[in-house]
């Protein structure tokens, strides 16, 4: 098991259980390092002092926020450790919440929580809370101590484990009144057409059925470095026009949705790399140059 | 409103949906600048050959992926950009799934989606039609530069797109460690446990919740401004209690009041509404 991000006690009414906390998340990413061209050395960065125009060792940074009157006040470590939280080493649980009215929206960074040990009592005391809440749909809200800063939590029961967010606060969230949206109410005929093709596509959420193609390409770009190929960019699609007639374009897709037969509305649903493997496979001349809607006209 | 961040289209079937992103998350952190301690200059970060302890210009900069130790894979900035996806315009709807299936786990980023251009009837039909589905559009796209896959989803008036974290990003529940419990907690334990979580019960109300720590900073900074001294805080230690049943019966004891006893000593308000 990794190691642990913090750990302390989860307190509610007057029950303390240990638990250790884990991000629930993984970095899978591929990172970069940056590298002088000329001689392919890593990079470092180094602190200038911009008046000074000397290196600044660490220890001699401080904060410097902008006050409203372009006036800058500086604030040491040890001044900003001032108003960071008492470190509690707890969580302590104020409320119960039906999960169905918070929504995810306010959800921030996932972590998982484990009971710290395994003593009977700290495991017994683990699963009876995942129980209760599991079986009640609810979710505790709480705040805790997190490296020098506190923050508004979620509890939840996930996988047979207790799942802890940290929250955004409700100033945080935009206000969504200044996006534009507009537009009639949709006719019946329409709303039931769009209903139709959404069913018409309707699968089961199966997470792992994507994969991060992003990061399988840029593997791929590496790879494809490393044994000294060159490497293009692809290029830059066209952005379709809107349908003048919802009306039709909803009939046309349901049919291509149903499956009536090979239509221009089955290709318009593949990528330009699918569509381009198709191409391939047909052997259309001048592919590779090809637009997504050439593919398409190509093919149909 | 704030400019959008990327315009396109949603395209699902043949019905093209104009659309502006927008963020819908603004982060309230109070964000600090490096500074010079001795003179509050700003701190330049400078970039440093580590080969001939020498400055470096941003255009003499590549990236490299390290393979071995010391070894790299040099690329130029294009040859990433490559890998970026070619969706740069469309968000290409693949399928449609219940909005409650997903695990909000899933949600990397939220933003808000506009009506762009035109759109505004195809827009409201998307939104009508995915309200009352229960559903959300699963689709990707390019967005600065790299793919993602999105999930979009009515939240009242509008429509929020969520970037999806992908299911080898998760870590596996069973990476985390139950340990059995010799005895399952106890019918009593149980039902004690479920009148505490109820008497804790409460309507889910955002705006009640304040981050103090924010306006701790913030009230820091003024002080300061204006010329005070600051002084360093104290622990505080946390109380174990043993016995489960007998804390249960505790905490439980005459309903409303022994909450306020069971959160008394850590109080600062808590973020509880000040009735």
């Amino acid at each position: 098991m990794a190691r642990p991000l913090w750990s302390g006690s989860l307190s509610f009414g007057l029950i303390n259980v240990p638990v250790q906390l884990f991000s629930a998340v993984r970095d899978v990413d591929l990172h970069f390092r940056q590298l002088h061209a000329k001689d392919g050395a890593p990079l470092e960065v180094r602190r200038f002092c911009a008046q000074e125009d000397r290196e600044v060792a660490y220890d001699d940074i401080a904060h410097g926020y902008d006050a409203d009157d372009d006036d800058q006040v500086v604030l040491t470590d040890e001044e900003l450790a001032s108003v960071a939280p008492r470190k509690t080493r707890t969580i302590d649980i104020d409320a119960f919440v039906d999960l169905a009215d918070v929504d995810p929206v306010y959800f921030d960074h996932p972590y998982l929580l484990a009971p710290s040990g395994d003593s009977e009592g700290t495991v017994r005391a683990y699963r009876l809370l995942l129980e209760v809440m599991r079986g009640s749909d609810r979710a505790a809200l709480g705040r805790f101590v997190l490296r020098e800063r506190e923050y508004l939590v979620l509890i939840r029961a996930r996988d047979d484990r207790l799942a802890l967010t940290t929250m955004l606060f409700a100033d945080e969230i935009r206000d969504a009144k200044d996006v534009p949206t507009g537009g009639r109410k949709p006719a019946k005929a329409k709303l039931d057409g769009a209903l139709a093709l959404i069913e018409a596509l309707a699968t089961d959420w199966d997470p792992t059925e994507y994969e991060d193609r992003y990061r399988k390409r840029l593997q791929d770009v590496v790879k494809r470095k490393r044994q000294g190929k060159r490497i293009k960019a692809p290029k830059q699609e066209e952005q379709p026009s809107p349908v003048e007639d919802l009306m039709a374009a909803l009939e046309r897709s349901l049919e291509a949705a149903r499956g009536g037969g090979r239509t221009d509305g089955d290709l318009a649903r593949l990528s330009r790399d699918e569509l381009y493997a198709r191409a391939q496979e047909a052997g259309v001349e001048g592919r590779s140059s090809m637009t997504k809607q050439e593919l398409i006209d190509a093919l149909g | 409103m704030a400019r959008s961040l990327w315009n396109g289209t949603v395209a699902f079937g043949l019905v093209f949906v104009p659309v502006k992103l927008y963020s819908a998350i603004e982060s309230k952190t109070v964000r600090f600048r490096e500074v010079h301690a001795a003179d509050g200059a700003r701190i330049e970060h400078r970039r440093f050959c580590s080969a001939e302890d020498r400055e470096v210009d941003s255009d003499e900069v590549v990236k490299g992926y390290e393979i071995a130790e010391d070894v790299f894979v040099v690329l130029e900035k294009e040859e990433i950009d490559a890998a970026a996806g070619e969706r740069t315009h469309v968000i290409d709807v693949e399928a449609f799934v219940c909005v409650a299936d997903i695990d909000p786990v899933f949600y990397e980023k939220t933003y808000y989606l506009g009506a762009g251009e035109k759109g505004a009837d195809a827009y409201r039909l998307l939104h009508d039609a995915l309200e009352r589905s229960g559903r959300a559009a699963l689709g990707r796209f390019t967005f600065h530069n790299r793919e993602y896959l999105a999930a979009i989803r009515p939240l009242g008036k509008v429509l929020a797109l969520h970037t999806m974290r992908f299911a080898d990003e998760l870590v596996p529940a069973e990476d985390i460690e139950l340990g059995a419990a010799r005895q399952a907690p106890s019918k009593r334990e149980s039902e004690m446990a479920v009148r505490l979580l109820e008497s804790l019960r409460e309507d889910f109300d955002p705006k009640r919740y304040t981050d103090e720590y924010r306006e701790a900073v913030l009230e820091l900074i003024r002080r300061k401004a204006a010329g005070e001294a600051i002084e360093p805080p104290e622990e505080e230690e946390p109380e174990p209690a043993d016995d489960l049943l007998a804390a249960l019966e505790a905490s439980l004891g005459d309903g409303k009041g022994s909450r306020r006893r069971g959160s008394r000593g850590r109080g600062r308000g808590r973020g509880k509404a000040k009735a």
